[in-house]
């Protein structure tokens, strides 16, 4: 009798292999997929094909590719396939600062940290300190996203960040790529040199001319060391000297116009190889991108915290007119990726923070706000393979690369979509389908979250970042409590709870001038991320971890 | 810092909807930021005003003429030239526009407090295009502010010399040509006399008037051994190129952001604006800048200097100080109301600031005291907020008075800019209208738009 090769790879496999164990044999598994429609990015779309994946790669993808005898077939008809998403916006797997652990930097001049990295450390590199655990990974991977690039997310000289599948587990030995860009942003040195943002950026100044001249000995001294003493051994500087030369990428998160524009103007200063990462307001600043490769997030900001909501705020209005002007102002935060393309300006979207069962839905609200489908789905594949050096490896659905897929029933940027199976490294991960609607429930009557207990929080306010215990007692959807910090005792007014959202207020006093500040979190577990409003102050972002 | 809102009033869909003319740099996409950005390089007439020139006495009926941005003629019974936009100024006074020499406006940090000398951090690193203040700012008639480092520090930030084109990116607010300075500041600030003390607060050194003194010839000491390694480095290059064909070139010294600016004060091409209250700290500071070699452009505050005017006259240096504001803490006790006009009694060169974005909207009111206070003329008084902060901050040359060939900064008065009711009507900065009371988000603007709207059919007048 003559077996298809479906027939055939199915006896086999279930000959073979117990699905319970199926994971133990994954990374040797081959596979094909077949019946599929497949979104190769670069080679445009394959109505039916076939993908075969061998060792972790893919050997094979076509409309008509033959199907050897030890393939497991997975039959993907009316499913959609595209390659493994991107996310160049990641901490995964990177103790928060103040836990300390972290070890690597320490470098540069800088006194010896007492505990931890402080954002000063230009020559950490991240691969050497992943700890990824599989709860930290499955969140990401079941949004589609396959591959990460991890940096520490604060500070002015980050690190150099590695590129990491999404696999279950990750040590440095499974690392794509480390130390493929130093990563840069504004936070200063807690009580210490640099503490603003006027150090900060005259600090990086400082050190990029520092870098300029070590490499010149550098150099001299390879030349002819006759004369010339011996260049000071020092991993920070020597790790900014190929960013100084334009060798090595120099990622720069900036979100807002200004710090986009200042960002920009350091990078032409020193003449670097420059991405700016986050742009949210990018489009209030096209001509300071142009020509540049962006990655923007797709965490959006609310319209009260963009650039020039101030001088908004300060009008007098008519009634409901400031829904309305929120509203328009949302959309041109969302339509920020689609600006930025129709300047022609290069785009990788990233989560920039945001959840990641958001990921997908924000985009599709950038595509709705102007963003082509088809340029999205580059700027979540191939885009960001290339910014991170691996365009060779991944971001399309070719042969000979790395086998990171999703599996989508319908295309993965349609409103319906829902993934059910992601590969990475040629390993199949099953998506779990979306939980069951509430029996006749229509709109999403979602229990309040539980907030109750004692959190740390971390207030990242203009003036620098703020500590706060934050104890709350919840009944039902309200809570009352208190925050603690070195700026006193205030009592939580207010509180309430929707969904996973959760909103207070508190009235601090600081110098004599009471200061209202209006927070709202989004609950996520044991985890809360949010904004905070103080006045005349400014705004603030806030991360916050429940004590267990 | 806290602020209560002004009555700054919407740009509401009708007056949203004026294009920006074709040559406009306007950039900004958001709804929240959307105004009119005035064209450049047009003809500009303003006719019939009484001309406050705060060079050379006021001139009635005038007419200015603007040329590409600059003042082109001046004068009475002059002929508007064809083609020009037309600025009535019938019972109206024009002054130069306000220059404001000391502001923290629109910066997003002010004191990098971690040392005692930050001279190499720059306000113009961190400033802020969208600060709500410096539009109030030019409704009160400024055109020029000195956005200066806080006062935490003996030497400081450097400062950062901004127009105040409103709309613009703010990279295009800088006063092109503007020398650079910095901030230097003395006595309790940054003694840290007044809060530094918290406990478990490490002490940052000096804690005393003796270590100020001390750290500022400490840090020029070091300057100038940074400037003549610097200069042996130069000359070695020099020498060696004529040299033989066995010349290594010499590794350059390190530069250091810090020292360099601290060469530029040595070789006066960089102006200090000086954070100061008593006289004892005035006078030392003068003698160190004597020691070294150069010129404090300007004393902040300066609330004793009345007591030793000639000694900061004798200086070359100026004096920027407030009308009436005193007593906040210990070292502002001794000040009096008569300072400003007593200073430039004796011939100082005086300025009257804000360091305040309140007290910034109404400076010519500030300036008014001093002739009620101390008797100064009008036009000394007119100068301490115009012509004498140009100088100090070295722009004499472009702004600060009405004369020909000048920036067309001008500030238009409902009244004289001294009368208590008097306000501003239009502000122009290099001949461009930034801020126009009748297309301003007035409160009154606002209210006749909601009339119109209620009576959709009614035009104006025909109750």
């Amino acid at each position: 009798m003559r077996l298809t090769p479906v027939v055939r790879a199915l006896t086999l496999a279930a000959a073979l292999l117990p699905p319970l164990v199926a994971p133990l044999y994954a990374q040797s598994d081959t596979w094909a997929l077949t019946n599929a429609r497949i979104q190769t990015v670069t080679k445009g779309v394959i109505d039916k094909g076939t993908i075969l994946i061998r060792k972790g790669l893919i050997e094979a993808v076509g409309p008509a590719v033959a199907i050897p005898a030890d393939a497991r077939v997975m039959d993907l008809a009316g499913k959609t396939v595209t390659p493994g998403l991107i996310d160049l916006t990641s901490s995964l797997g990177l103790a928060a600062p103040a836990a300390g652990g972290g070890g690597g930097g320490g470098g540069g001049g800088a006194q010896a940290a007492p505990s931890g990295p402080r954002g000063l450390e230009p020559d950490r590199d991240i691969a050497r300190e992943l700890k990824v655990a599989p709860g930290d990974i499955k969140s990401l991977r079941d949004a589609g996203i396959a591959v990460v690039l991890v940096s520490p997310s604060r500070g002015l000289f980050r690190g150099m960040s590695a590129l990491v599948p999404l696999r279950d587990s990750v040590d440095d030995s499974e690392v794509l790529r480390s130390q493929v860009a130093l990563h840069i942003g504004y936070q200063g040195v807690g009580g210490d040199y640099p503490g603003t943002l006027l150090g900060v950026i005259a600090y990086q100044r400082q050190a990029f001319y520092d870098a300029q001249r070590q490499g010149l000995i550098e150099d001299r001294y390879r030349t002819n060391p006759r004369g010339i003493g011996r260049p000071d051994h020092d991993p920070a500087l020597d790790a900014l000297v190929p960013v100084v030369r334009g060798q090595k990428p120099a990622f720069f998160d900036a979100n807002n116009e200004n710090e986009i524009r200042r960002a920009v103007r350091l990078a032409k200063e020193f003449n670097l190889k420059a991405t700016i990462v986050g742009a949210t307001e990018g489009f209030e600043a096209v001509d300071a991108l142009a020509g540049r490769p962006t990655v923007v997030s797709m965490n959006f900001p609310q319209p009260a915290q963009t650039t020039g909501w101030s001088y908004r705020l300060s009008q007098r209005r008519e009634p409901n007119d400031s829904a309305a002007s929120a509203k328009e102002a949302q959309t041109q935060i969302e339509g920020n990726a689609g600006a930025l393309n129709k300047a022609g300006i290069k785009i990788a979207l990233a989560t920039g923070g945001t959840r990641p069962a958001d990921f997908l839905a924000n985009v599709r609200k950038a595509i709705a706000a102007g963003l082509p489908a088809s340029v999205a789905l580059e700027a979540l594949t191939i885009r960001p393979a290339e910014l991170a050096g691996a365009g060779e490896m991944l971001g399309s659905i070719e042969a000979g690369k790395i086998a990171n897929l999703v599996v989508t029933n319908g295309d993965i940027l349609a409103d319906s979509a829902h993934i059910t199976t992601v590969f990475v490294d040629g390993i199949r991960y099953e998506v779990a389908p979306p939980p069951a609607r509430a029996a006749g429930g229509s709109g999403s009557t979602t229990a309040a979250a539980q907030i109750g207990g004692t959190w740390t929080m971390t207030l990242n306010s203009p003036q620098g970042p703020l500590d706060i215990t934050m104890t709350v007692t919840q009944t039902g959807a309200t809570f009352t409590g208190s925050m603690v910090s070195q700026i006193g005792t205030n009592d939580i007014t207010g509180g309430e709870i929707a969904g996973r959202v959760a909103t207070w207020t508190t009235v601090v006093n600081v110098g004599g001038q009471s200061i209202t500040i209006n927070y709202r979190g989004e609950v996520d577990g044991s985890r809360m991320t949010g904004s905070a409003e103080l006045g005349s102050f400014g705004n603030a972002t806030f991360t916050a971890e429940k004590k267990p | 810092m806290m602020r209560t809102g002004i009555f700054v009033l919407p740009l509401t869909a009708g007056i949203l909807a004026a294009q920006t003319g074709p040559d406009t740099t306007r950039r900004s996409t958001m709804p929240v930021l959307k105004m009119e950005i005035p064209a450049a390089g047009t003809l500009v007439a303003v006719t019939n005003a009484t001309i406050i020139t705060a060079s050379h006495g006021t001139i009635d009926k005038g007419t200015i003429i603007i040329r590409n941005g600059k003042i082109a003629a001046l004068g009475k019974d002059l002929a508007v030239p064809a083609g020009a936009q037309v600025i009535d100024g019938t019972g109206k006074y024009v002054m130069p526009g306000i220059i404001d020499e000391h502001s923290h406006s629109s910066g997003e940090a002010i004191n990098e407090g971690t040392r005692s000398v930050t001279a190499q951090v720059r306000m113009q690193d961190v400033l802020r295009e969208d600060d709500i203040s410096l539009y109030r700012q030019l409704a009160g008639g400024v055109t020029t502010i000195n956005v200066l480092h806080g006062s935490a520090n003996t030497i400081g930030g450097q400062n950062a010399v901004m127009k105040l084109r409103w709309g613009l990116p703010v990279d295009s607010m800088m006063f092109a040509g503007a020398p650079p300075g910095i901030k230097f500041a003395l006595g309790e600030n940054v003694r840290q006399t007044n809060g530094g003390n918290a406990p478990g607060r490490p002490q940052r050194y000096p804690r005393t008037r003796m270590g100020v003194e001390e750290l500022l010839r400490e840090s020029f000491t070091r300057a100038k051994e940074y400037q003549a390694e610097w200069k042996a480095y130069d000359d070695a290059k020099a020498q060696g190129h004529k040299g033989t064909k066995d010349f290594v070139e010499p590794i350059p010294p390190r530069k250091d952001l810090q020292l360099d600016a601290l060469v530029e004060i040595l070789e006066g091409k960089r102006l200090v604006h000086a954070h100061s209250y008593r006289s004892d700290e005035i006078l030392m500071l003068l003698k160190v800048a004597k020691d070294f070699g150069f010129r404090i452009a300007s004393l902040q505050h300066v609330l004793e200097g009345y007591k030793v005017a000639d000694e900061i006259a004798a200086a070359g240096t100026g004096a920027s100080t407030f009308a009436d504001n005193w007593a906040y803490k210990l070292e502002a006790f001794d000040a009096i109301p008569y300072n400003a006009a007593l200073m430039a009694e004796r011939g100082v060169n005086v300025t009257i600031n804000s360091d305040s974005d309140e007290r910034a909207r109404r400076l010519y009111q500030e300036a008014a005291k001093a002739m009620k206070y101390g008797g100064a003329s009008e036009e000394t008084a007119i100068r301490m907020i115009t012509l004498n902060a140009a100088m100090q901050l070295g722009v004499d040359k472009m702004t600060g008075s009405i004369d020909i060939g000048k920036d067309a900064d001008l500030a238009i008065f409902s009244g004289h800019p001294f009368a208590p009711t008097s306000r501003v009507e239009m502000t122009l900065i290099d001949g461009r209208v930034f801020f126009d009371r009748n297309k301003a988000p007035t409160l009154a603007n606002l209210i006749e738009q909601l009339k119109r709207r209620a009576r959709p059919n009614t035009t104006e007048g025909a109750q």
